[in-house]
């Protein structure tokens, strides 16, 4: 367990009463992870470092409006799923990205059109999250790779729970059949 | 179809109970179906845990940006109370101004502004109240004194005329009884 000497709760507290250093440090824990959201659900570096500024900016303008601060994280979420749908919504206006079906790639994730994993299995992830809708991808990225719990991604995704797990497990069947198929010995 | 008491999937990602998740388990352990629809969950979330996280490829602008730093008389103001030398310099300053502020406005001293008469006055009247204490006094004590000798010479008149009162009256008694008594402390005459 890594101790921290200053709680998250207390930066924010502090942060809220216009102390940039507290907010620098609780930037520091947290760029890395939203960095890497933002990367996974829009696959492009430039784009997740974009938002993921304008997701803190967004998230000091508005710490005060932040009732309890034990619900920073997904809070920040929240603000980063908002201006990644905007973005999304600016670059496609007249497609509805809730049922928007994203073409088949096979370089997976791409960054000035070379590939950002070579491991062949790393394609194939890639590739296979690609084929998944922006909204499967969402709660793929966000109960695998972020670790939430059910509630805390409905609130992130505004939506009801019953949502939630009808994309994540429409998404994991899919990953499932692409990254796990039925061994032959398992078919009858 | 799994034949779970309860979705697989919330087992595997630990969304149920633990209550139900025990249930989950005591059933995988008998049914080869459900064992292998959890391996395949494994494989896939091992498959996606291989694309590793990135390194953020620069620190995020809002940490350095001059516009939320704080201005040049608040970095002075959080400097100038950072230094434990320049803190001291300006509490001496501090004194040093409200000693001389001190000394500038002080009112002057009893006697400063006198003249030699209004010295020679005030004597006077001191003088003057003291000896009408001391009088008051003196008359006071002669007063207690001659009322003090009053008041013992009246009681040594009572105390005589008691004496007298006293010898006289058994004087009668030696008479009445017809015995010839001198008188020895009796000079007048016994009336």
């Amino acid at each position: 367990m890594i101790f921290r000497a200053v709680e998250d709760t207390d930066l924010i507290r502090q942060a809220s009463r216009g102390s940039v250093e507290s907010y620098n440090l609780l930037v520091s824990r947290w760029e890395k992870r939203m960095y890497n959201y933002l990367l996974r659900i829009t696959g492009n570096r430039e784009d997740a470092l974009d938002l993921a500024q304008d997701v803190f900016l967004k998230a000091y303008q508005n710490l005060r409006k932040l009732d309890d601060p034990g619900r920073f994280g997904s809070w920040l979420y929240r603000i980063a799923h908002n201006e990644a749908y905007s973005l999304f919504r600016k670059r496609k206006p007249e497609v509805d990205v809730d049922t928007v079906e994203p073409a088949p790639t096979d370089i997976g994730i791409t960054v000035g059109g070379s590939s950002v994993f070579p491991i062949e299995l790393s394609l194939a992830v890639a590739s296979a999250l690609d084929r998944l809708s922006p909204d499967q991808r969402e709660a793929v990225v966000l109960k695998i790779y972020q670790g939430f719990k059910f509630e805390e991604m409905a609130e992130i995704l505004s939506c009801p729970v019953s949502t939630v797990k009808s994309r994540l497990y429409t998404a994991l069947e899919l990953l499932k059949a692409e990254l796990a198929p039925i061994s032959p010995r398992g078919v009858s | 179809m799994s034949c779970s008491p309860f979705d697989l999937r919330d087992f595997y990602l630990k969304e149920l109970s633990d209550p139900q998740q025990r249930q989950v388990e005591a059933h995988v352990r008998d049914c080869a179906a459900c064992r292998e629809e959890l391996d395949r969950l494994r494989l896939t979330q091992a498959a996606l845990f291989s694309l590793r996280d990135e390194e953020i490829p620069q620190r995020i602008a809002f940490v350095s940006d001059p516009v939320f730093e704080p201005s040049a008389a608040r970095r002075w103001w959080n400097a100038f109370w950072g230094s434990s030398a320049r803190l001291g310099f300006a509490g001496a300053a501090l004194l040093s101004a409200a000693l001389f502020f001190s000394a500038v406005t002080r009112t002057a001293g009893t006697g400063g502004g006198l003249t030699q008469s209004d010295v020679d006055r005030r004597i006077q009247l001191a003088v003057a109240a003291s000896e009408a204490r001391q009088t008051q006094t003196t008359t006071k004590l002669v007063h207690d004194l001659v009322q003090h000798a009053d008041t013992e010479h009246n009681l040594r008149l009572v105390a005589e005329d008691e004496s007298r009162i006293a010898k006289e009256q058994a004087w009668a008694i030696v008479k009445d009884s017809g015995g010839v008594v001198s008188s020895p402390n009796y000079s007048g005459d016994p009336k």
